[in-house]
């Protein structure tokens, strides 16, 4: 599994304070779909642009899948991290859809018998077979968001982050999505999800790291995650619905919707 | 006669070079002081429906308008967008849409619609330390909008419609990039300004939180209002829900196989799971 290696990491936008105060951030992620939740301003994104340089590190290493990111340009990272912009027009400027999802394969240089079906599997993967060619600017937001992730997805990277992959999406989209990264999970991945969608959060990742005002506050199973009312309370979290009607039953504690049901069935 | 906040009468509506319909024979009417939430898949119409309601389609977006649009008494064709953005806020799905370009402080971009509306200097002054306040930007009033992060520029971009006092709130997933805190906070928000008698028509796909303030739920697909009523009635519609979901709540007792009607909110939810056991 590709892991994630980040060790005293200190890090400041220009003329802004630390985002990650003293001794600066630890942690480790070993694969896996993982769910990163905290407040606006906790640090989240940032720690996700540490993972493919697109911000370096006033102090501290950053090593993923083995390799030391800080060595490394954003270009060189781009085979090991796929990345899905919060905003996708941050990331979007091709004129097709399908320019836009294989022009991270095309850019690193890989032929074009390998190109054509990993882009043809990245767009399956994402709903957007048949929207080949439409302007990606012609699509609404939530599509837009697709054509991003299809994007971070077509050079097969053994890390994928997604930031905010939820927004605008519809209530099938939102179930293709969660189905998406518990596969991705399952192909021997890691997938970091950065969200404020606590449901997403107990369907999708079985690990999730709290972060409070740029400190790891928690990093661990999903389930314990919510289980902690203190945690929920100071990281600004709010617990799954499943989890709500769960503990208004009085039934044992649990995040995801299935649970919730074994749970009621049984007792 | 009270004037209606918002009439669409047989309105179609297709954009430019568009092969069909975003909006296909909507007809709707929302009454002063009403907060109405409006659900559906991609592509549903919602955000050409606030479009529309704002004047944009097709001031703005050009294509074709059928039927008539009427927003607070007044055909929409008719007023030119600018005047009606003294009565009417439309806060856009993406925030970034929504900044002038003009201003480089976060205090003066809230403060450019009311300055463009003639708003005398010193209430333009009042009204932006209020909307500040309101959404929690005090402390980024200096900061270049650009330099904000989604969160805060959903707040700006709020802030900045806040400023005008609109009669007419048309908001497009307004907390979508905010943490639940902010949500609740923006949330508390607007349920001041619906107290106060400010109409309110949201587009929300949370339909946990839409179900907790709308009394009234307007569903789309394909361009037309599929369902028109209470949350509770139109989530129990089974042929609705295939269309545009339902609360978790509602998916959870039907999931379970609760007798209908099926629950929207936790509280109902608790009690129609524990009467099912009675």
């Amino acid at each position: 599994m590709p892991e994630a290696r980040l060790a005293g990491v200190r890090f400041a936008y220009p003329g802004g304070a630390d985002v990650y105060p003293d001794p600066g951030l630890t942690l480790s992620l070993r694969g896996g779909a993982v769910a990163l939740v905290g407040e606006n301003g906790a640090g989240k994104t940032t720690l996700t642009k540490l993972l493919n340089g697109l911000v370096r590190p006033r102090a501290g290493t950053v090593g993923v899948a083995g390799v030391d990111v800080t060595a490394r340009s954003v270009a060189r990272m781009a085979p090991i991290v796929g990345y899905a912009f919060q905003n996708p027009d941050d990331q979007l400027f091709e004129r097709t859809v399908r320019a836009e999802v294989s022009f991270g394969p095309r850019a690193l240089g890989r032929p074009a018998a390998e190109v054509e079906p990993a882009v043809r599997r990245a767009l399956e993967r994402c709903g957007l077979a048949g929207r080949e060619d439409v302007h990606p600017h012609d699509l609404g937001l939530a599509e837009r968001k697709w054509v991003a992730i299809a994007s971070a997805l077509a050079a097969d990277p053994p890390v994928v982050v997604l930031d905010e992959p939820t927004l605008g999406q519809d209530h099938r989209s939102r179930e293709r999505l969660a189905a998406l990264v518990r596969t991705l999970a399952g192909e021997d991945r890691l997938v970091l999800v950065v969200t404020h969608d606590m449901d997403f959060v107990a369907e999708a990742c079985p690990t999730t790291v709290v972060l409070t005002r740029g400190t790891v506050r928690f990093a661990g199973p999903t389930a314990d995650a919510f289980a902690d009312e203190g945690l929920v309370a100071e990281a600004g979290l709010r617990t799954p619905h499943a989890t709500r009607l769960a503990r208004a039953l009085g039934l044992d504690p649990c995040v995801t919707e299935a649970e919730l049901l074994a749970s009621w069935s049984a007792t | 006669m009270t004037v209606p906040a918002l009439v669409l009468r047989d309105v179609s509506y297709r954009y430019e070079d568009a092969e069909t319909d975003a909006l296909a024979g909507v007809d709707l009417s929302v009454a002063p002081g009403e907060w109405v939430g409006v659900v559906g898949p991609t592509n549903a119409g919602k955000s050409t429906l606030c479009l529309a309601a704002m004047g944009l389609a097709p001031h703005f977006f050009g294509g074709r308008l059928r039927g008539t649009v009427t927003v607070l008494g007044r055909d929409s064709l008719r007023v030119p967008v600018p005047e009606r953005s003294a009565d009417v806020g439309l806060l856009f799905q993406n925030p970034f849409t929504q900044l002038s370009g003009a201003r480089e402080r976060v205090d003066e971009e809230i403060g450019f619609g009311p300055e463009c509306h003639g708003v005398a200097p010193a209430e333009v002054d009042e009204r932006v330390a209020e909307a500040m306040r309101l959404v929690g930007l005090e402390e980024q009033a200096g900061r270049h909008p650009l330099d904000l992060s989604g969160g805060q520029l959903q707040r700006l971009a709020l802030a900045g419609l806040l400023a005008m006092r609109p009669r007419l709130l048309l908001l497009d997933e307004p907390t979508s990039q905010l943490d639940p805190a902010g949500t609740e906070a923006i949330f508390d928000v607007l349920a001041a300004l619906h107290a106060r008698g400010t109409t309110i028509v949201l587009v929300e796909h949370r339909l946990e939180l839409l179900c907790e303030v709308c009394p009234r739920v307007v569903a789309m697909a394909g361009g037309r209002v599929v369902a028109d009523g209470p949350p509770a009635r139109v989530f129990n519609d089974e042929a609705v829900v295939a269309e545009v979901g339902a609360p978790v709540y509602t998916r959870l007792a039907h999931a379970a196989g609760l007798p209908a009607p099926w629950p929207v909110r936790l509280d109902d939810a608790v009690a129609a799971f524990r009467r099912s056991r009675a």
